[in-house]
């Protein structure tokens, strides 16, 4: 390793990491502190005298309690898990399976195929929600989870399928070839040898995917319609914000612990996404 | 998948089948195609058919050619929203990447902690945008900003930035939020890159008597060259047809000056209800989108020949 | 003391129980079978079985009154014989809603419409002419404003349900400080005394960016009150680039400078509730809710006194006149049945229901003056001499008010250049620098593209 004096280890490395931090979390600390700052103190303005953004002396409560009393909040956090949960399982088999293909296997209008798949992401969806409307209702989906969970594939699958495929491309094709003349069949040597070799770059695609649903506003506001039946995002908004009355305790309440249960689940993760997105970024 | 076991000696017929290299892949495609073909093939074309034709909502309309496209064209409220959306696409990408560069650096060395604090690095861009967005509308708040009122109290202003009530402002607004949602995935995956050098190069350079910034520049870029552009390549996808982080920050204000071509196209098709303009307004995204990833695309493969 | 436009024509003193007695009558008067024949005979009408009625409206600014909707869901559920649900979505994304259904063919049976948007919808939605008139008819008539709204080649493509009125809350002790008993009257004297309030500290608010209310309730009667219109009477000639126009941009320009708070540009219709609230404003135009809130938040809402800030609102009914008039915007609501809805039967019967008196009377009540009726009846309500008297105000709000694209018809046109902003985007282009002229062009050349192209 380089060896580095002491300073210029605090200018190059300390300070810069320490502002990056502060940068990056301070929107959620004050997401935190409106949360549980009481409504009297909310509305104060930027050069009023008894102003303290940053800290309150009464914190309170009330605004997660009111979230929890006045919306069906624990609904919309399980709807919007259980949607890109499902989603993101459906586009990563899709995408591991066509992914693979694409990568490894050699037929006509292949190129083309792979082009084509990944051009499909380009498509805005400002262009395709009214459309897809239509077809939402032909299947009769209108106002169910799976209005969701299928349409959200049209943007997760590209991406699954590209960064796949890079991912496969990275593992040498020996490994195949010894399973083969060990007297694997095609598809035996892609599901025992590759796909495990293959996890970290799943892993990684799939969190991608999770993030992408997680996400999603437009869809989620034009499908579903119960107040139930909604994902964060679109609940959060559709119910605490009235005319020209936010309800800012409650929405940031709302955001906070609209996030905080995936940073839990991705604090986990993060390792291996750094592992995965290695291999498939690499192709 | 789950469907076949493996064990296929019992079913010759199948076996055989997939071991055809031509079968084997039409049988992994179908899904993922499938799914495509239905939910975007069809409304896509639909989009296109739209595009040219005077439907708005409620009233099918007839084939106009490319009038909407003309119209749009001519529309000076377009032209600014078409230069945002370059301007807003381009610094925000240039931010995130180097700002994601330099995070990235700074999370590969050993710290304690690291875990950590890669791990909160991630939150921006876990939280739903539309969520996060309000938070920073809430910091930029004309009468409440707390960015205000910190510049205040430290004396750096005497009256108060204008931050969402400036259209130039507002745009380098958006930029900044863009940027700190943007910036953690660019960091993580550049940091993925970096992973994968070899400590040895840098080592070897720094005998050499190279500084820090000649030996990133002559050791670490070249290698972390084709992640960079997978990650740029995303990112400008994302960027350019951005929606969410407008439409709640700004609403396209003031005085238009702040649209998107998603947004704008939004307001003509949604609200106006001119669902032929709107997206012809969206498909001017298309076109462009397909250059910025062809040339990109094109630079990567050649990276990977040399 | 200020001289209130209630205060001039002094509320009739009817208490409740007349009221509901006078109008029950007419009510029953108009009943001509449907509903009222099937609630007269107690019994649900033959609607399939597990009929499902879905109605969408905005999330009410009041949330009591969406409180005493779904209240009113099983009664309505039992009246009607079909299963009544209401869905409350924020007001910005009710068009995406709208525009989905009517593309894909399904969707809610009933969505709210604002301003004029059954022009807009025309193609989607169904004739409630005969569901429509009778309630007109026995409730004192809809006020003129729906004609151009909710009528659309004579037929009524939506009930009119309500408006919700704005009007000027100020402080009155502020005003009162620099020796302003009554609220200016024209738009000089509203300069002038704006000049003296934000020389200490205390500018008018005035929402300037892109949302749905109070920009351009503003804005289309500063242009108005000044002569400017956005076309003529036809709505096929642009006529903007006037001398009224630019008068009343200029005075905009300098209204900006000398009286406003410049944060405006990027307030959207929540902000000058807030400011309001904090005490930085001396004065703004809502609706009721600044009012509303404060006093049902006084122990919260306090004024620099440490009192609580509601003793301190005011309520001016009225804009400033200007040289051509004094006109008002306030924006009408409405109910629509899609096109696509099996159940345009049940729908119907359950816009009657929704408006009869006794049931439509506790909605009212629950908004606490906040939105008024569509017909004149109501403001001989009982509610009005109930509550305060800043509010008192609202009671005739609607008889004024004007529709987008005055003076042409409200077409579909018409909200195209609302939702673009032409209007309020010629004021804030021209407040951020832009000359009073140049900004008028431009405001020209966009509304010739719609009105005229």
């Amino acid at each position: 390793m380089v060896i580095e004096r002491h300073w210029k280890k605090w200018v190059y490395f300390y300070i810069p990491l320490t502002l990056f931090i502060i940068g990056t979390l301070f929107p959620f600390y004050w997401m935190l502190i409106t949360a549980v700052r009481p409504d009297a103190e909310l509305y104060r303005s930027w050069r009023a005298v008894n102003n303290t953004p940053f800290w309150t002396l009464q914190p309170t409560l009330a605004h997660v309690q009111d979230l929890l009393a006045r919306t069906t909040f624990p609904r919309w956090l399980w709807n919007t898990f259980f949607i890109a949960i499902v989603s993101t399982g459906i586009s990563l088999a899709c995408g591991l399976l066509a992914g693979y293909a694409l990568a490894r296997l050699r037929f006509p209008m292949a190129g083309l195929l792979g082009t084509s798949i990944f051009v499909t992401y380009l498509v805005p969806p400002t262009l395709l929600f009214i459309p897809l409307a239509d077809i939402v209702r032909n299947f009769h989906l209108g106002n169910t989870p799976w209005a969701l969970i299928l349409t959200y594939p049209t943007f997760l699958i590209p991406f699954c399928t590209w960064l796949l495929m890079g991912y496969f491309k990275t593992i040498p094709k020996e490994l195949e070839e010894c399973a083969r003349i060990d007297g694997a069949s095609r598809f035996g040597a892609m599901v025992r040898i590759i796909f495990p070799i293959a996890v970290p770059g799943i892993l990684s695609a799939g969190i991608f995917a999770f993030t992408l649903s997680w996400n999603e506003f437009i869809y989620a506001l034009i499908f579903l319609s119960s107040p139930e039946r909604k994902t964060v995002p679109v609940g959060v908004v559709s119910e605490l914000i009235r005319g020209d009355i936010y309800f800012w305790g409650q929405l940031m309440a709302g955001a906070l612990l609209g996030s905080v249960p995936v940073a839990f689940i991705y604090s986990f993760f993060v390792e291996h996404y750094v592992a995965g997105l290695t291999g498939s970024v690499k192709g | 998948m789950a469907l076949l076991r493996p064990r296929d000696v019992q079913q010759p017929v199948l076996a055989r089948l997939l071991d055809n290299e031509r079968a084997l892949a039409a049988v992994l495609l179908a899904p993922a195609v499938l799914i495509l073909a239905v939910f975007i093939a069809y409304p896509f074309v639909m989009g296109v058919w739209l595009s040219l034709s005077s439907t708005s909502v409620g009233n099918p309309g007839r084939f106009v050619g490319l009038q909407n496209f003309l119209k749009a064209w001519n529309d000076s409220i377009f032209q600014t929203t078409f230069q945002n959306t370059f301007v807003y696409t381009f610094w925000a990408t240039i931010f995130k990447l180097a700002l994601g560069m330099w995070l990235a650096l700074l999370l590969n060395r050993h710290f304690r902690g690291k875990r950590f604090v890669r791990a909160a690095m991630l939150l921006p861009f876990i939280i739903p945008t539309v969520l996060s967005t309000f938070a920073w509308r809430w910091m930029f708040d004309p009468t409440f900003s707390v960015l205000n009122w910190l510049l205040y109290r430290t004396g750096l202003i005497v009256t108060k930035l204008p931050f969402l009530s400036d259209g130039t402002w507002a745009l380098w607004c958006a930029i900044v939020v863009n940027t700190w949602r943007g910036m953690p995935f660019f960091a993580i995956t550049l940091l993925a890159g970096l992973q994968t050098i070899n400590p040895d190069l840098q080592e070897a350079a720094s005998l050499d008597g190279a500084n820090a910034w000649q030996r990133f520049w002559h050791v670490t870029w070249p290698l972390l060259k084709p992640v960079t552009i997978v990650v740029v390549v995303f990112s400008i996808i994302q960027t350019f047809s951005d929606f969410q982080l407008i439409y709640v920050l700004t609403g396209g204000g003031p005085a238009n000056s702040t649209h998107l071509l998603a947004t704008y196209a939004y307001q003509i098709g949604v609200a106006t209800g001119l669902l032929g303009e709107g997206a012809a307004i969206s498909l001017f995204m298309f076109p462009v989108l397909l250059a910025v990833v062809w040339i990109q695309l094109r630079y990567l493969r050649r990276l990977e020949g040399a | 003391m200020d001289t209130l436009d209630a205060e001039k024509t002094p509320i009739p003193a009817v208490d409740r129980r007349t009221f509901i007695k006078v109008s029950g009558a007419v009510g029953l008067a108009a009943a001509a079978g449907g509903l009222e024949g099937i609630l007269a005979a107690k019994r649900a009408p033959a609607y399939a079985q597990g009929t499902k009625l879905h109605i969408v409206r905005w999330n009410d600014f009041i949330p009591e009154a969406d409180v005493e909707l779904r209240r009113q869901a099983p009664e309505a559920s039992k009246a009607l014989g079909a299963e009544v649900t209401f869905e409350f979505i924020n007001a910005n994304d009710l068009q995406p809603r709208i525009t989905a259904a009517i593309q894909s063919g399904s969707g809610a049976d009933i969505i709210q419409m604002l301003w004029n948007w059954p022009h807009l919808y025309a193609g989607g939605i169904v004739d409630l002419s005969d569901v429509a008139e009778p309630i007109g008819k026995a409730q004192g008539g809809f006020y003129d404003v729906f004609n151009s709204a909710a009528k659309v080649g004579g037929k009524w493509l939506a009930v009119p349900h309500s408006i919700v009125g704005n009007a000027i809350a100020y402080r009155r002790s502020w005003h009162a400080e620099i020796g302003v008993t009554a609220f200016p009257k024209t738009w000089d004297e509203w300069r002038q005394v704006g000049k003296k309030l934000k020389a200490k500290g205390r500018p008018v608010g005035q929402a300037l960016g892109h949302s749905f209310a109070d920009p351009p309730t503003f804005a289309y009667p500063l242009l108005w009150d000044f002569g400017g219109l956005e076309t003529d009477k036809s709505g096929k000639k642009v006529v903007i680039n006037s001398k009224g126009a630019v008068e009343s941009v200029k005075f905009m320009q300098a209204f900006w400078k000398d009286a406003c708070d410049e944060g405006g540009l990027a307030w959207d219709d929540t902000n000058n509730n807030r400011a309001f609230h904090a005490g930085e404003l001396s004065a703004t135009l809502n609706g009721a809710s600044i009012y509303i809130v404060a006093k049902r938040q006084k122990d919260k809402i306090k004024d620099e006194k440490g009192e609580p800030m509601v003793q301190d609102i005011e309520h001016e009914a009225l804009l400033p006149a200007g040289p051509a008039g004094r006109f008002s915007l306030y924006y009408p609501l409405q109910h629509a049945v899609m096109k696509y809805s099996k159940n345009q039967k049940p729908a119907k019967d359950f816009l009657k229901w929704l408006h009869q008196k006794e049931n439509f009377e506790k909605w009212f009540e629950a908004n606490g003056a906040y939105s008024v009726g569509s017909t004149k009846v109501w403001e001989e309500h009982a509610l009005w001499s109930k509550v305060d008297k800043p509010l008192r105000i609202f009671r005739q709000a609607a008889r004024n008010t004007l529709m987008l694209g005055h003076a042409g018809p409200a077409t579909a046109k018409a909200t195209e250049s609302y939702t673009k902003y032409v209007v309020v985007d010629m004021f804030a282009r021209a407040v951020q620098g832009m000359k009073a002229e140049d900004a008028v062009r431009w405001a020209e050349g966009e509304l010739k593209k719609i009105y005229e192209g």
